[in-house]
C-alpha cells in the first residue's frame, strides 16, 4: 500500500494516535474536575455555595474574606499566619531532615553492618504506621514539654513524616553512585570527609532536590499532628483551611474552597522552581550510563 | 617510591574467600604484574594495599611501614580503577588535577599543575580533551583519563587495574610498548593487575599468577613461561592454550591412551599416570633427529597471517600446531609433527615434573 507523501510539518494520523489522544484528554477532564469544581465554588457567595452548578454570579469576596482583607470577620481564623506558620514549619522541618538526614542516608548507603536493614524498615515503619497511634502520647509529652502549640515543637513532630522520606530516597541515590568514586578521591589524598563533600554530594543534588520537595509537601499536607498539637498560635494551612466549614455553626464551603486553593499555592510555585532539578532527579538512576 | 610487602593477607566477603594466604614481595621501582582469570582476586589485592579494603588477617608494608590501620589518603599510592571511577561533574582537566591539589602529593602552583597535566597528557594523546566532561569521551579515552590521575603525581607505588582493556587493539598493543618507556613508570614501583597474558609477559619484570585468591607461582616472564608450576599456569599463558594430554608411564615408554604419543620416559619417572603439556608453537613439521614425533591428519588450516593454525588429528585426539604459514599442509593431507623433548612438559599430580628431557630442580 502506497503511503501518502507528507508535507514538512504534516503528521501522519493513525487511529491508535486519535485513540490516545482521546483517552488522554478524558483522563485530564476526570483528574482537573475536582479542582474546576473547587474555582468555581470558591467564587460563589454565601446564598448560592449550595444552590447551584454552574449559574451564579462570580465574586473575589471569598478571597478576600479568607485574607482577612475584608472589614467582616466572619470566621475566628488568622489565615494569613496559618500560611505563615506552615511555610515556616515545613521549611524548618525540611531543613532539619536535610541537614541530618543526607549524613544518614549517606552512611546507611554505604556500609552495612549488623542490623542495618532492620534500623531502616525501622525508620519506615514511622511512615506507614498510623499517625493516630502516636498522638496521644506525643500530645502528653508536648505539655509536658512546654512544646504545645510552638512551631519549633511542629518541626520536631514533622521530623516523623519527613525524616524517613529523606533518609529513603536519598540513600538509594548514594547507592547508585559508585564506592569507587569516593575510593578515587581517598586516594587523590583527600580525607573522607571532604571526598564526602566534594565528590559524593554534588552528585546527589538532584535527589536532594527532590527529596527536599516531597517531603516539603508532606509536611504541608500533613493534618493530624498540626490539629492535636497546636492551638491558635502554630496553626497550620491545612488546619486553617477546616476551620471555615464551622464547628457547628454554618459550613462557609465557598471560604473553604478559597482557602484550599491558596493552600495550594505554596508548594505549586516551589515545585515550579525547582523542576529542572526534579525532572532529572525522579530520573536518576534510571538509566545506567 | 617504596617496596610493597604482602604477608598471608586473607580477605573474606562473608563466606566468599577472597584472598587466601597472600603474600608477595614487590621491590622498589619494579614493574609487578598480577594475572589471573576474573574473580583471582587481583582487584581485591590492589585495593587491599590502597586501604580501600579492609583485610581479615596478614600485614601489608609500603616503604617498610606497617600500614595496619593506616587511612588510604596517609598511603601515598595511586590508583587506576578498571571502572575509571572519573569524577564525572568534573572536566578532564580537573580530574586530573584533583591530586595535585589535595595537599597531600605534595604543593603545586598552577604553573606547575598545568606543565604535570601537559606532559601527561600528550604521552597519552589526551591533550585535545581537556575541557571536556567525562560522560563526553569514549571508553578508551576514559581509561586514558584514569590512567592519566595516576602518572601526573608522584606516589610510592602505581596501582593499576587492567588500565589497558577498555582500548581496542591497536591501540593496546601500541599503549603497552609505551608504558613502560614512561618516565614516571620506569621509576615508581607499579603494581599492575591484568588478565592478559601477553601485557603480562611484555611488561613486567616478574609476574604473580592468581587463581581463586591464592599465589601460585611467582616468577621472571621467561620463567613463568618456560617452566609453569602446573597446569593452570600453562594454560593461563599462551593463546592457543597448551595441550594438555594424559599419558602413561609404563616399562620405560611414556604414552598415551591412543598410542598417538609415544616417547622414552625420562629417568626417574616411574609412576602411573601423567598429563603431558606442549604448546602449540612448540611442534614444526616434520621429522627430526631427537625429537618426540606425532603422525596425523590436517583437520583444519586456518591461516593467520604469518602463521597458519593446524588442528591434526592423531589417535582419539585433536592437536593444535601453530607452523609458518609457507610450508602449511593442505587439510586433510597426513603429516608429522615434532617437538623437541625438553619442551614436552610432564606434569604429575597435576605440578610441574619436568619435562620429557628430564627432571628439573624446582629452584634450578
Amino acid at each position: 500500500m502506497a503511503r501518502r507523501v507528507l508535507k514538512p510539518g504534516q503528521k501522519r494520523v493513525s487511529a491508535g494516535g486519535v485513540a490516545a489522544d482521546t483517552v488522554t484528554v478524558l483522563w485530564f477532564v476526570f483528574a482537573l474536575f475536582p479542582i474546576v469544581w473547587m474555582f468555581l465554588l470558591s467564587l460563589k457567595n454565601d446564598a448560592q455555595q449550595t444552590s447551584t452548578y454552574f449559574g451564579f454570579t462570580p465574586t473575589w469576596t471569598n478571597y478576600l474574606t479568607v485574607l482577612g482583607t475584608k472589614g467582616e470577620q466572619l470566621t475566628s481564623v488568622d489565615f494569613k499566619s496559618a500560611v505563615l506558620t506552615s511555610v515556616l514549619a515545613c521549611a524548618g522541618a525540611t531543613a532539619v531532615s536535610l541537614v541530618v538526614g543526607i549524613p544518614a542516608a549517606y552512611a546507611a548507603g554505604r556500609w552495612k553492618f549488623r542490623g542495618s536493614e532492620s534500623l531502616m524498615f525501622n525508620m519506615l515503619s514511622f511512615r506507614f504506621a498510623p499517625e493516630l497511634m502516636v498522638i496521644v502520647p506525643l500530645f502528653v509529652i508536648y505539655h509536658y514539654l512546654h512544646l504545645f502549640d510552638t512551631s519549633v515543637g511542629l518541626i520536631r513532630v514533622l521530623q516523623l513524616v519527613t525524616m524517613p522520606l529523606v533518609v529513603w530516597i536519598l540513600r538509594s541515590y548514594f547507592q547508585d553512585l559508585s564506592p569507587e568514586l569516593e575510593q578515587a578521591a581517598l586516594l587523590d589524598g583527600y580525607t573522607r570527609v571532604r571526598a564526602f563533600f566534594t565528590v559524593a554530594l554534588p552528585l546527589v543534588r538532584p535527589g536532594i532536590a527532590a527529596a527536599a520537595l516531597l517531603a516539603f509537601i508532606f509536611a504541608w499536607n500533613n493534618y493530624i499532628f498540626p490539629l492535636i498539637l497546636t492551638d491558635s498560635n502554630a496553626t497550620t494551612v491545612t488546619v486553617a483551611v477546616t476551620k471555615f466549614l464551622g464547628g457547628g455553626g454554618q459550613a462557609y464551603y465557598n471560604l473553604t474552597a478559597a482557602a484550599a486553593l491558596l493552600g495550594v499555592l505554596p508548594p505549586l510555585v516551589l515545585a515550579l522552581c525547582i523542576q529542572r532539578y526534579l525532572v532529572r532527579g525522579l530520573s536518576f538512576g534510571a538509566v545506567k550510563s | 617510591m617504596a617496596s610493597l610487602t604482602l604477608d598471608n593477607v586473607t580477605k573474606s566477603y562473608g563466606r566468599t574467600r577472597a584472598l587466601s594466604d597472600v603474600s608477595l614481595a614487590v621491590d622498589d621501582g619494579e614493574f609487578f604484574v598480577i594475572l589471573g582469570p576474573s574473580g583471582a582476586g587481583k582487584t581485591t589485592t590492589l585495593k587491599s594495599v590502597a586501604g580501600l579494603e579492609p583485610i581479615d588477617a596478614g600485614t601489608v608494608h609500603i616503604g617498610g611501614t606497617d600500614m595496619a590501620g593506616v587511612e588510604p589518603y596517609r598511603r601515598n599510592v595511586a590508583m587506576a580503577f578498571e571502572s575509571y571511577a572519573l569524577y564525572p561533574q568534573r572536566t578532564v582537566y580537573d580530574n586530573l588535577a584533583s591530586p595535585l591539589r589535595s595537599g597531600r602529593t605534595g604543593t603545586y602552583s598552577k604553573a606547575q599543575q598545568d606543565r604535570r597535566i601537559t606532559e601527561v597528557t600528550d604521552t597519552l594523546g589526551i591533550g585535545h580533551l581537556l575541557q571536556r566532561f567525562p560522560r563526553e569521551l569514549s571508553n578508551g579515552q576514559r581509561q586514558r583519563v584514569a590512567l592519566g590521575r595516576v602518572l601526573v603525581r608522584p606516589a610510592g607505588a602505581y596501582l593499576l587495574d587492567e588500565p589497558l582493556s577498555h582500548l581496542d587493539a591497536k591501540l593496546r598493543a601500541a599503549m603497552r610498548a609505551e608504558l613502560k618507556q614512561l618516565g614516571a613508570m620506569s621509576s615508581t614501583t607499579t603494581l599492575y593487575v591484568t588478565h592478559d597474558y601477553q601485557e603480562a609477559l611484555a611488561l613486567g619484570d616478574r609476574i604473580a599468577v592468581l587463581r581463586a585468591g591464592r599465589v601460585v607461582q611467582v616468577g621472571t616472564p621467561e620463567r613463568i613461561w618456560a617452566r609453569p608450576v602446573d597446569t593452570f599456569v600453562a594454560r593461563v599463558l599462551g593463546q592457543p592454550e597448551m595441550l594438555l594430554l594424559p599419558a602413561t608411564v609404563d616399562s620405560g615408554r611414556i604414552r598415551t591412551a591412543d598410542g598417538a604419543f609415544d616417547a622414552a620416559a625420562p629417568d626417574g619417572l616411574d609412576r602411573g599416570d601423567v598429563v603431558l603439556g606442549i604448546r602449540p608453537r612448540a611442534l614444526t613439521l616434520g621429522e627430526r633427529e631427537t625429537a618426540v614425533t606425532v603422525r596425523g591428519t590436517v583437520r583444519l588450516a586456518e591461516r593467520l597471517g604469518r602463521v597458519i593454525e593446524l588442528t591434526v588429528h592423531s589417535g582419539d585426539t585433536d592437536l593444535v600446531a601453530v607452523v609458518a604459514s609457507a610450508d602449511a599442509p593442505a587439510e586433510g593431507s597426513d603429516v608429522t609433527l615434532s617437538v623437541r623433548p625438553d619442551e614436552v612438559h610432564v606434569f604429575v599430580d597435576d605440578l610441574r615434573w619436568g619435562s620429557v628431557a628430564g627432571k628439573e630442580d624446582r629452584d634450578a
